[in-house]
């Protein structure tokens, strides 16, 4: 039997809290907090404690999905990001890059954010650019 | 280092499986199951101050192989735990092979040398509205009246953000079915029982249970004073049944589930003061 523990950082908020999660045999079994982790010093909230259970849910999403003819269809990444790009240049054309807004998140981490907004800046041409956090 | 040599020979000796010590990761020091096949891992095995609760582990590792042979790093409250859920058959003395290590200060012992060497310091408002974590059960119920006692506590409870981190860390929280969650008590979709209902609820569970180990009050984000608390729900257990769980390999008093109940039953009519 196989037992290690992988440090992690939680997905759930920005606040980035360390985690571990308890891997037995390849398969992860619970989360735990990371007691040196600087940021939450051994300490989590509800949801960091039950990290582990939408990684093993039958509902999670493991594929992304693209919508033809009014429901979704599984595809590849490289089908997916494609399509995406495909589409955002098709718009950015017809309506100018002002048409466009990116809305980024708190669940994912700061440098994350950051690419985000140079993406919508330097890329998409914007400053259509907001955070779900601002409600 | 010695302790790697002792390790190495139980793994020669077919004596564990696996075995649950701590090693190095990007400067963190976290738990890690060793085994036989991955020997040369053993070379960074190290002693951590930072606790965890390596009993807990063993038990999941029992739920998905009830005859593994486990080793484990042990300081005196990680002894005091599986003595706890070897009575409690959640796992089997036979299985568990143990290296005993130096230990945090605890009413058994003085010496230490983790997370507790140094106390917890209660700031100035604390120490006015809430409870001292340095306090001891005795002093505390000695200070304050019942009044006083019940607002500082509830202070403390009502920090509490619900994130059930002193159930999940707990070695000795071992029920498939909790109280604090089961769908009968607590209605899938609302709140968690209220304060101080929660709180109460698992003390009495903790009653005969809790072994002192204080991973609980170093997991809780409100700072919630829990070791105090369970100190004192012990003070009664060892008062009236002359029982310190986890000291020795004997049953809880609690134990009471197959054997036959010796209390007597009393009548419950009886009369209430100022009432016909």
């Amino acid at each position: 039997m196989d037992c290690k523990f992988v440090p992690s950082v939680c997905s759930y908020c920005g606040t980035g809290c360390g985690v571990l999660f308890e891997v037995i045999d390849g398969k992860i079994n619970s989360t735990i907090p990371l007691k040196t982790h600087p940021v939450n010093q051994g300490k989590l909230c509800i949801k960091g404690w039950n990290l582990h259970e939408y990684i093993n849910s039958y509902m999670r999403l493991k594929t992304p999905l693209i919508k033809e003819d009014g429901s979704f269809q599984k595809a590849t990444w490289d089908e997916a990001i494609n399509h995406t790009a495909k589409k955002l240049n098709h718009i950015k054309q017809k309506f100018g890059p002002d048409s466009i807004g990116v809305l980024v998140s708190a669940k994912i981490t700061n440098e994350e954010n950051y690419l985000a907004q140079k993406f919508t800046r330097a890329v998409i041409g914007t400053n259509n650019v907001d955070h779900c956090a601002r409600l | 280092m010695d302790i790697i040599h002792q390790v190495e020979q139980l793994f020669l000796q077919d004596k564990i499986d696996i075995f649950l010590g701590y090693k190095a990761l990007d400067g963190h020091l976290i738990p890690h199951g060793f085994t036989k096949e991955k020997l040369n891992e053993l070379k960074d095995l190290k002693i951590s101050d930072d606790r965890y609760s390596l009993e807990k582990i063993a038990t999941h590792l029992v739920q998905k192989d009830p005859d593994i042979k486990i080793g484990i790093i042990a300081r005196d409250c990680n002894q005091r735990s599986l003595n706890l859920l070897y009575t409690w058959n959640q796992l089997n003395p036979e299985n568990i092979e143990i290296v005993n290590v130096n230990c945090c200060p605890s009413p058994i012992k003085a010496h230490g040398d983790c997370s507790y060497l140094e106390p917890k310091q209660s700031g100035e408002f604390k120490k006015e509205h809430g409870v001292d974590f340095n306090a001891d059960p005795e002093s505390f119920m000695e200070t304050y009246n019942n009044n006083e006692r019940f607002s500082r506590w509830m202070y403390e409870f009502n920090k509490c953000i619900k994130c059930y981190g002193c159930r999940n860390i707990c070695p000795v929280c071992f029920c498939t079915e909790c109280s604090l969650e089961h769908a009968s008590l607590v209605e899938p979709g609302t709140l968690p029982a209220e304060v101080p209902i929660f709180h109460l609820i698992r003390a009495t569970h903790m009653a005969g249970r809790c072994i002192d180990c204080g991973l609980c009050e170093d997991a809780c984000p409100s700072h919630i004073p829990l070791r105090l608390l369970y100190r004192e729900v012990n003070e009664i257990v060892s008062t009236v049944f002359d029982y310190r769980p986890g000291e020795g390999m004997e049953k809880s008093p609690f134990t009471i589930i197959g054997d036959k109940v010796t209390l007597e039953p009393k009548p419950m009519d009886f009369q209430v003061e100022g009432e016909k």
